[in-house]
């Protein structure tokens, strides 16, 4: 596939989901920009973006760890319970300030895309489309 | 007057009468012989077979032979029996009257007469002796000795032989043997009993010293039966009890132990006599003013031979002021523990909260850069060219990144917090020494420094290797940052060894410090130095992590000259 078409931010700070929806959007590489404020709302996204819908659905997510209500890995928790037609082209990567052993430990196990510290950059960006989206990316 | 005068009838009566009386008195006599019940003498005359009785002998010879328990015997030279008296007669089971005239050979077996036969040939010579049976009309043999004598008789040479029936001589010797046998049985007895006397004696004292001992002893000491029952309590139980010998001992035992302890010494006491394994309990008892105090009660069982328990025997010490003194240290122990982990868990809780702090200061932080450079997207060309906006944006970055490093460095403490939770291995200095000198390689360059490492002589030290690295990076770094500005920095690593620590030594010759402030030169975020970047996280961490290793780190130092930091190891 070529460039991912629609990408979800997951993070409870609006300042981060701002800046990191103007990186992308600078970077140039989706469609559509989707934001859900905790994992809660982030499954309500997926329910109304799914791959046969008109939008279809995301293909990347970048998930914060620490959120009111549910947190990441409760997200990924309930995630894994939907169909997986659902998930089959969906790439998670996690976002996390969290140096805490244990939280990194739990995040080696979990079956995801990846995980990076906080902030995100363009290099970091980079390298996760890179890495799941293999095609040479302009740019701008 | 004539010449024959007629014999006055008188004179015959009394002839006559005499003639009777003579008569009467040879048939009494012939019935005596006959019935045996006198002696006689049968002596064969040329004219015919004689009877004499034994007259001239006297009655009490008389009485005497037929009375004596010996068999008497008269022989004539031709074996025939003069003489038999009833002794002999009841040996030989033979009637009295028929022994008379009887041939004497007819007594003695056949297998004995040639013995017989020298015994009468050397006794008609003078005297025999000899032992040999003789044949009782019965059909038994009877054992006798025999004595053989020749005595005159009117004249006529008799055999006079006494016969002793030697088997009564035998009972008798049977009895005697009986009696001494028993004699010596009842001397052994009493040398026995003499014996146990002696023993008994022996015990007695032993048993009084032992009585001493146990009453002198500085223990309440005590015995019991198998069963349990108390049988014995020294002196020193109702000294300390206050009660008299004469109360229920096994009832003020249960009502003098305390309460609480009683339960369960009466449940231990009970699997002890069941199972006669040595009871060791500790209860308080009730001393006679009333306190309890702290007993050790300790028995073991006496068995005998068969290894059946015939005995309890135990004794109480007064533990009071040791068990005191032990609950003093384990209620310190416990406050200690208490403490700890009270430090422990306040330790944890500020990781936690080191850990949360800096997530919760990295989000604001990132996005603080995140809006400063948007900001400046947003800026106008030539905004962003006046004079004023370039220092201003070059300082909040500066802010930025002092504010990030910061959040760094604690969360670098609180990872040393975790790895202390690793074991300790040994780790060869040298190694270690040269993979940090690589790290620092262009720092060394950079400063012209000059490094000199000298850790052969110390063996692996107990620390994880990372810690060890974190060390003496820390050190190194430490000694080159705070170089003298005037001199190119000199280092020497070295390593010593005393019995407890090994001591590793970085010595500088850069600015040195007041080594007053020792405390806090160690403590968090301490800078001594203004003008050198540094996190004043360093020496913090080598300080925590010596002390978490068992060691620690000192420095001497002279302020222009250099310092000395020395790190213990302990063996």
């Amino acid at each position: 596939m070529s460039l991912p078409a629609c990408i979800l931010l997951v993070d409870d700070d609006q300042t981060t989901n701002y800046l990191n929806r103007l990186l992308l959007k600078r970077l140039a590489i989706a469609d559509e920009l989707l934001v859900a404020q905790n994992g809660l709302e982030a499954l309500e996204v997926l329910r109304t973006h799914r791959p046969q819908s008109e939008s279809g659905a995301p293909v990347l997510v970048f998930l914060d760890v620490k959120m009111p209500v549910m947190d990441g890995f409760e997200f990924l928790q309930a995630y894994e319970q939907l169909p997986a037609a659902d998930k089959a082209q969906t790439v998670i990567v996690m976002l996390t300030t969290s140096l805490h052993p244990h939280d990194v430990e739990r995040m080696q196990q979990l079956n995801i895309g990846g995980f990076l510290n906080k902030p995100l950059t363009k290099e970091k960006v980079d390298a996760v489309l890179q890495r799941h989206f293999p095609q040479p990316v302009s740019a701008d | 007057m004539t010449e024959h005068a007629p014999r006055p009838a008188a004179d015959l009566a009394r002839e006559n009468e005499e003639l009777r009386h003579r008569l009467q008195e040879a048939e009494e006599l012939i019935t005596a012989i006959r019935t045996g019940t006198i002696d006689a003498l049968a002596v064969q005359a040329p004219e015919g077979p004689r009877i004499f009785t034994l007259e001239g002998a006297d009655q009490s010879y008389r009485d005497l032979i037929e009375q004596m328990n010996e068999g008497a015997l008269l022989l004539s030279q031709n074996d025939t029996v003069l003489y038999c008296n009833a002794c002999l007669a009841g040996l030989l089971k033979a009637p009295l009257e028929t022994m008379m005239g009887a041939s004497f050979r007819d007594f003695v077996p056949a297998d004995y007469l040639g013995y017989w036969q020298d015994l009468l040939t050397t006794g008609w010579a003078g005297k025999s002796k000899g032992e040999m049976p003789l044949l009782a009309l019965d059909g038994q043999q009877r054992p006798v000795a025999v004595a053989l004598n020749v005595l005159l008789f009117n004249q006529t040479p008799v055999l006079a032989i006494i016969i002793t029936d030697v088997s009564e001589q035998r009972e008798i010797n049977a009895i005697r043997a009986r009696v001494s046998e028993q004699n010596a049985l009842l001397e052994r007895q009493q040398e026995t009993l003499r014996t146990q006397a002696l023993a008994q004696r022996a015990a007695e004292q032993t048993a009084a010293e032992t009585s001493r001992i146990l009453e002198g002893i500085p223990h309440i000491a005590w015995t019991a039966n198998p069963a349990g029952r108390n049988t014995y309590l020294n002196h020193r139980w109702f000294e300390y009890t206050g009660h008299d010998s004469h109360s229920d001992s096994a009832h003020s035992f249960s009502a003098l132990i305390h309460p609480d302890d009683l339960p369960a010494a009466v449940q231990r006491w009970q699997e002890c006599i069941g199972s006669g394994e040595a009871l060791e309990i500790e209860c308080r008892i009730r001393s006679a003013s009333g306190d309890y105090r702290w007993m050790l009660g300790r028995a073991l069982p006496s068995r005998n031979e068969q290894g059946d328990i015939i005995q309890w025997i135990g004794a109480y010490t007064d533990i009071h002021e040791h068990k005191m003194a032990q609950q003093r240290v384990a209620e310190t122990q416990q406050q200690l523990r208490a403490s700890n982990e009270q430090l422990l868990r306040i330790n944890r809780d500020l990781d936690n909260f080191i850990y949360t702090a800096s997530h919760d200061l990295k989000a604001p932080i990132n996005n603080i850069e995140g809006l400063l450079a948007a900001l400046l997207a947003e800026l106008p060309a030539e905004l962003m060219a006046g004079p004023a906006v370039e220092p201003l944006v070059g300082m909040m970055q500066d802010s930025v990144d002092r504010f990030k490093r910061t959040i760094e460095h604690l969360t670098e403490v609180t990872r040393l917090q975790k790895e202390h939770e690793q074991p300790p291995v040994l780790v060869e200095l040298a190694p270690v020494v040269q993979a940090v000198r690589l790290d620092l390689t262009p720092l060394l360059e950079a400063a012209g420094a000059e490094l000199e490492v000298d850790v052969a002589r110390c063996g692996p030290v107990r620390i994880s290797e990372k810690n060890l690295r974190s060390v003496v990076y820390n050190l190194l770094s430490n000694a080159l940052k705070y170089r003298h500005p005037d001199r190119p920095p000199r280092v020497r690593v070295r390593c010593r060894a005393s019995d407890e620590y090994q001591v590793l030594t970085v010595e500088d010759n850069g600015l040195g410090l007041q080594v007053a402030g020792n405390a806090k030169l160690f403590a968090m975020f301490q800078r001594f130095h203004d003008h050198v970047e540094g996190s004043g996280i360093g020496l913090y961490m080598v300080k925590r992590i010596m002390e978490n290793a068992g060691g620690r780190v000192d420095v001497e130092s002279t302020v222009g000259a250099g310092s000395i930091f020395s790190v213990y190891f302990r063996r």
